[in-house]
């Protein structure tokens, strides 16, 4: 059995990467806009050497056709060092290769807040305020919607469940919404909590006064996204243990007299963590790449407003940076999900489908 | 006369739908001795499983009416609070296999540690000791006892409801109701199956209530038999005096359906369908298919007792 899984394993592993790489190497072609970013690159590069050419004084005595003639010369040359010289496709499989090797290089046009230019260092910058605040958001709302969809799956037709269904379409809208509104009654109008960032200006030098700020500065954002996302998560939870407690081995539990904690723990919860923790790790991990508007709304220095700048900006190396680092993220969580999925249900172990 | 051993009387169990109440049981009678087995009959949707369902208390959720008087022991189930019911009845007592054999055990846990929970939880055993008992009783059904190691996708179909059928024996009870044990099976299956239940019944002297819709299939183990028709019992008699000569009209549509091996013999078949359990016809409920309808069925006809084991509800017996 052990050898099957194994091979099992492998298998999975090597597709997995597979996976990566095809979907880097979108991200490469796409993030070059298929090469037309080059000819940006080229056209400023062509300039700047002009530029330089026309006010050097070194070049006054020369005339216009001998200035072209020097400065075509000096551009040729510059472009075959940057390996501009050949086509786009050889390039893009050089970047696919550093970008699969993480080594990321430099960026473009922006840099990391501590004057950094290298791709890595202006990721993992922001990488670990997102981590702190979704995964904070996502376990919070992880946790409400699975104790409050099993409570309320006991309790199906009562008041509590179709409150819930009532409030599901609160979902609707999204969570920078509500944290527009959240801003305007606590930083606005009543002046509890700040409007934005991560931490007061300037940083409480003390550990402990640091963290407490920074918890400040979480709770609109987290509140935001608990209002919006609440909702719909026990709807759904609700939903689906409802669907899972009319399985014939649940009335069968029923018939034995099993006290009725035991059956939502052993014979509905059990039966349906896989599903349940695949849905939770890839959201998390989802969530790590950050929420665009969410943290945008809320100055959050996170992955999110990152990525927003460099897609306006064209910033390919930063990023193809950070779909590569979530690409390694996903492939690792789905692989780490397989042996998972064989911890908790013998049905996977023994090789079956 | 025998003691009873299990009388049902006017039981009623109505649950409520979106489209309305359905009368799943409704005013049903009947009593079975000790040791001996009732099978109940009747085509699909008549309410078989309701019945078996109301008896031990496995209710739906949305139920709206559950009366009438259960009387088990001389103890009446129906006001018996949940406490003592749990401890007391449900699956010490009386235990439950269901139709759904195939589906019956939790995927994720280990065939003995579902078998033994009831043990465990009610009874105080100690798991070591529980799981010996359940090997044991594998062994009692002939399955061998290191399945309770195993995990249910391990094992066929035959294999599981057997393996739900020592479940159900691991408490010693007295009442088995068996509720279409053999429906999900092959033929071979079916008999093994069959054979089993036999052998148990025979060795644990066990009252059984069998609900099938296969009547050849209830000939191998019934004393008694409940036809149900539309939520009611139309008849109820002796196995022997039933299969020879059935009294209502449903009854012998029921046994001319049943195919008989190398003979002439044309199969019979009911045109029509039950009504549905939602708005039932007043009067007979049989009337809309009942070759004999006459004007007096557009009432509901009596039960016509013959004596206390054997009881009709037509209208085609009743005198004068």
């Amino acid at each position: 059995m052990i050898p099957r899984f194994g091979k099992y394993v492998i298998k999975r592993g090597i597709i997995l990467f597979l996976t990566v790489i095809v979907a880097t190497y979108i991200t490469v072609l796409i993030a070059n806009m298929g090469g037309y970013v080059d000819e940006i690159i080229k056209s400023d590069l062509y300039l700047s050497i002009s530029q330089s050419i026309r006010q050097n004084p070194a070049y006054k005595a020369l005339n216009e056709t001998q200035i072209k003639e020097l400065i075509n010369a000096i551009y040729t040359n510059e472009l075959k060092k940057i390996g501009f010289d050949k086509p786009f496709i050889y390039r893009s499989i050089s970047y696919l290769r550093d970008a699969l090797s993480l080594s990321l290089g430099r960026a473009l046009f922006i840099s990391s807040d501590s004057g950094s230019k290298n791709v890595r260092i202006i990721i993992l910058e922001r990488l670990p305020n997102t981590v702190f605040l979704f995964t904070t958001t996502q376990l919070l709302l992880f946790f409400i919607g699975l104790f409050t969809g099993l409570f309320l799956a006991r309790r199906y037709g009562s008041f509590l469940d179709k409150l819930s269904v009532l409030f599901a379409p609160l979902s609707s809208m999204p969570g920078w919404f509500y944290g527009i509104f959240l801003i305007l009654i606590f930083a606005s109008f009543l002046r509890l909590l700040p409007y934005g960032g991560m931490v007061d200006v300037p940083p409480p030098s003390n550990r402990f006064d640091y963290a407490l700020s920074v918890l400040k500065h979480m709770i609109l954002p987290v509140m935001s996204w608990l209002i919006a996302y609440t909702p719909i998560n026990v709807y759904v939870r609700r939903t689906f243990f409802l669907m899972f407690s009319s399985e014939d081995y649940v009335e069968l539990a029923k018939a034995k007299g099993l006290p009725e904690s035991l059956i939502q723990r052993r014979y509905i919860l059990r039966p349906t963590l896989p599903p349940i923790i695949t849905d939770f790790s890839l959201t998390l991990i989802g969530s790590w790449m950050g929420a665009i508007i969410t943290e945008t709304v809320f100055n959050w220095p996170g992955i999110g407003s990152l990525f927003y700048q460099v897609s306006v900006m064209f910033d390919s190396p930063v990023l193809i940076g950070l779909v590569v680092i979530y690409a390694y993220l996903l492939a690792l969580t789905v692989f780490a999900l397989e042996f998972v999925y064989a911890i908790l249900d013998p049905r996977i172990k023994a090789g079956g489908t | 006369m025998e003691k009873s051993h299990l009388t049902v009387k006017n039981l009623v169990m109505y649950y409520r739908t979106l489209k309305g109440e359905v009368k799943a049981v409704d005013d049903v009678s009947f009593s079975l001795p000790r040791g001996e087995t009732v099978a109940v009959i009747g085509e699909s949707g008549c309410g078989k499983s309701s019945l078996a369902r109301s008896i031990i208390r496995l209710l739906p959720r949305n139920v709206s009416t559950y009366k009438g008087v259960i009387l088990f022991n001389n103890l009446n189930l129906i006001e018996l609070e949940e406490e003592f019911f749990t401890r007391d009845v449900r699956w010490v007592k009386i235990t439950y296999v269901p139709q759904a054999a195939l589906n019956s055990l939790n995927p994720v846990i280990k065939i003995g540690d579902q078998m033994v929970e009831p043990l465990i939880l009610r009874q105080k055993m100690d798991k070591h000791e529980a799981l010996d008992k359940a090997a044991k009783t594998l062994r009692r059904v002939g399955i061998s006892e290191n399945f309770i190691h195993r995990y249910p996708f391990e094992l066929s179909g035959g294999m599981k409801q057997r393996i739900i059928i020592a479940m159900s024996l691991l408490t010693n009870p007295e009442l088995m109701i068996l509720d279409e044990p053999t429906s999900s099976l092959d033929v071979l299956t079916q008999a093994n199956i069959m054979n089993l239940l036999k052998n148990i019944r025979k060795d644990l002297k066990l009252s059984m209530i069998f609900i099938t819709h296969d009547v050849s299939l209830s000939s191998e183990l019934a004393d008694k038999i409940a036809v149900m028709y539309a939520g009611q019992v139309v008849e109820f008699n002796d196995a022997n005096t039933f299969y020879h000569d059935p009294k209502h009209p449903y009854s012998q549509k029921l046994m001319e359906s049943v195919p008989t091996l190398r003979t002439e013999k044309k199969l019979d078949f009911i045109p029509g369908a039950p009504p549905s359990l939602l708005n039932l016809p007043k009067g007979c409920r049989f009337a809309e298919r009942c070759p004999y309808a006459f004007d007096r069925c557009v009432k509901d006809p009596p039960l016509i007792y013959v004596n206390e084991n054997f009881y009709v509800k037509c209208w085609l017996y009743v005198r004068g």
